[in-house]
């Protein structure tokens, strides 16, 4: 998998949201999640993309102490992030179904 | 702040030799880039270093977490990192400059009373010329701002690259030792005085010195 690509930063980014709008998680967490989803990138391309999404505030990290263990930063989604995710969920669609069919027709 | 620097001193120490070496270049590498924001710098820093232990537990590989090319994610990191406040760069500049003259001021204050008590060598005041001075300083200033980002380039090439010891003991002995020690002593030697005079009593260089050690020290607590 190229994690240069743009497109597939943009999708990343957007997986990302996703999960993070469904529970707050902090960093090892968020890259078992993606693994879980089957969206299988190396763990530690996640780390500069939560950089870039908070810092474009989207996402908001917040260090906390963890029960018993470690201080660990969570991770939850801003306002500006639930509009940016729904917007990316849109765009998806919107693509996902003709992009399969062009792909299909020039299989067969 | 400070806190998370020490947890990550003591955390780090849990990591084996090989995962070590590449996770403190990745640290210093990461933390030299310095016009970035220390708090997140150093919560990143802990991200990656408690991923680490992990994998590390299950018995995965570095190359898992910083892929094959260590010095390209440690530049994607940094690249993803905001920058600081010029405010908090303008403050360290200026207790960096309060840290060089304090020590600067004070050892020679030191010295010279010791010589004069001890050995009855040197006279109780000091002869400067204000021209002579102020173009020892600039030019000192100059210098010593060439060679500490020398030092910071110096460092982060380094990193991430297996270096024989006495090479870079003589490289850097060289380059941040003999090079700018030169400069400053041919300034002292070779500068004519120029300007008007003025004769500072020895003690008032130490207590100057004082002073900006002082205010050095009063920058840094506020940090």
């Amino acid at each position: 998998m190229n994690e240069r690509s743009q497109l597939l930063k943009g999708i990343l980014e957007g997986c990302i949201l996703a999960i993070i709008s469904r529970e707050t998680v902090y960093g090892y967490e968020l890259a078992v999640k993606l693994q879980q989803q089957g969206i299988d990138v190396k763990e530690g391309s996640i780390y500069p993309l939560l950089l870039r999404l908070q810092k474009e505030k989207l996402i908001h990290g917040e260090m906390k102490a963890s029960g018993s263990g470690p201080n660990r930063k969570y991770y939850t989604l801003t306002p500006a992030g639930e509009a940016s995710l729904k917007a990316f969920r849109e765009n998806w669609k919107a693509l996902k179904q003709p992009v399969d069919q062009l792909l299909d027709e020039e299989d067969s | 702040m400070s806190t998370l620097v020490e947890e990550n001193n003591e955390k780090r120490n849990q990591l084996n030799k090989e995962n070590k070496k590449i996770y403190e270049d990745m640290m210093v590498y990461i933390r030299l880039s310095f016009n970035k924001s220390d708090q997140e710098t150093e919560e990143v820093l802990m991200e990656l270093l408690d991923h680490l232990l992990v994998l590390q537990a299950e018995g995965g590989d570095s190359s898992e977490l910083f892929g094959s090319d260590p010095r390209q994610y440690a530049e994607d990191i940094v690249g993803e990192l905001p920058h600081t406040v010029p405010k908090e760069m303008m403050a360290l500049f200026v207790m960096g400059i309060c840290y060089f003259l304090g020590v600067y001021m004070l050892s020679t204050g030191l010295i010279r009373k010791i010589l004069l008590y001890g050995f009855q060598q040197m006279e109780p005041t000091k002869l400067y010329s204000l021209g002579t001075t102020a173009i020892i300083i600039i030019l000192g200033s100059i210098t010593i701002s060439v060679v500490g980002y020398s030092v910071f380039r110096y460092i982060k090439w380094s990193c991430f690259r297996d270096i024989s010891k006495i090479k870079e003991f003589l490289a850097t002995g060289f380059i941040f030792g003999i090079v700018p020690g030169t400069v400053f002593f041919a300034m002292y030697f070779w500068l004519p005085p120029m300007g008007p005079m003025l004769t500072v009593p020895v003690y008032w260089l130490g207590i100057t010195g004082a002073v900006f050690l002082l205010v050095a020290e009063i920058l840094r607590r506020k940090d």
